[in-house]
């Protein structure tokens, strides 16, 4: 391999963070706004009734994979760009330390652990119902 | 830099509290979790969110939320070049397809969380 064509290698490891980092702030955009709205104002005010009120209409749709997996996707691809923002927000007041490897393995470990905790909490909370 | 530099112009504050939605929206969704967990722990266990305390705290957390939703779907714009019959798609399509699939989206969850209560 010549000069050239290593200065022209793909950064991976960019792209993989902004794979996760765009499709989280994507996601959480499209969808988190309704779940507060619903689950955190309109239900708990009993405005509307709503799925988590009551606990087996909550566990009942919990069993569905669908259910799940959109859960799973959701927490894990938000906390890759919560972390990705929240680290830079450090920077931009200051902490350059947060831009090095120990900031990256504090906040890009910490959206795996959160990750890891909602694959454990989903498939322990709710027996998996197909049908 | 000095330490209050985001203070000196409207713009710089705006994209400083752009960047900190992210930390009430992992709060509110690490409560979800929390919320998730506790469906496991049996009827007479589960405790339903109601207080307005949490109320308080999400609506905090949906202003934050909204502004999110709103700057980041309209970078699309700026971010996302596709074309259609060769004819690159002009960036306010792109921009309004986006804030048009938050609707949908929006409607489409709310329809699932009030539709499967009681």
């Amino acid at each position: 391999m010549n000069a050239e064509t290593s200065q022209h290698r793909p950064a991976l490891s960019h792209l993989f963070f902004w794979f996760l980092f765009a499709n989280g702030g994507g996601l959480t955009a499209l969808v988190l706004p309704v779940h507060i709205l619903v689950q955190g104002i309109l239900g708990p005010l009993a405005i509307v009734p709503v799925v988590d009120q009551h606990q087996d209409t909550w566990i009942n749709i919990l069993g569905n994979p669908l259910v799940k997996l959109y859960l799973l996707a959701l927490i894990a691809f938000a906390f890759f760009h919560f972390a990705h923002r929240l680290r830079y927000l450090l920077v931009d007041f200051g902490l350059h330390a947060a831009k090095g490897v120990p900031g990256q393995v504090i906040f890009y470990g910490g959206a795996v652990l959160v990750t890891l905790i909602a694959v454990w909490v989903l498939l322990t909370t709710a027996p998996i119902k197909l049908g | 830099m000095p330490a209050g530099w985001w203070l000196r112009k409207r713009h710089y504050v705006l994209y400083i509290v752009r960047e900190f939605t992210a930390l009430p929206m992992a709060l509110w969704l690490l409560w979800l979790l929390y919320d998730v967990k506790s469906a496991g722990a049996g009827p007479s266990a589960f405790q339903p969110p109601r207080s307005i305390g949490f109320v308080v705290f999400s609506a905090v957390c949906l202003a934050f939320a909204t502004y999110h939703s709103y700057t980041f779907l309209k970078l699309a714009g700026v971010i996302i070049h596709v074309k259609l019959f060769d004819r690159p798609v002009p960036p306010t399509v792109i921009v309004l397809t986006m804030f048009g699939l938050w609707a949908l989206a929006s409607i489409a969850i709310g329809a699932v969380l009030i539709g499967f209560a009681r």
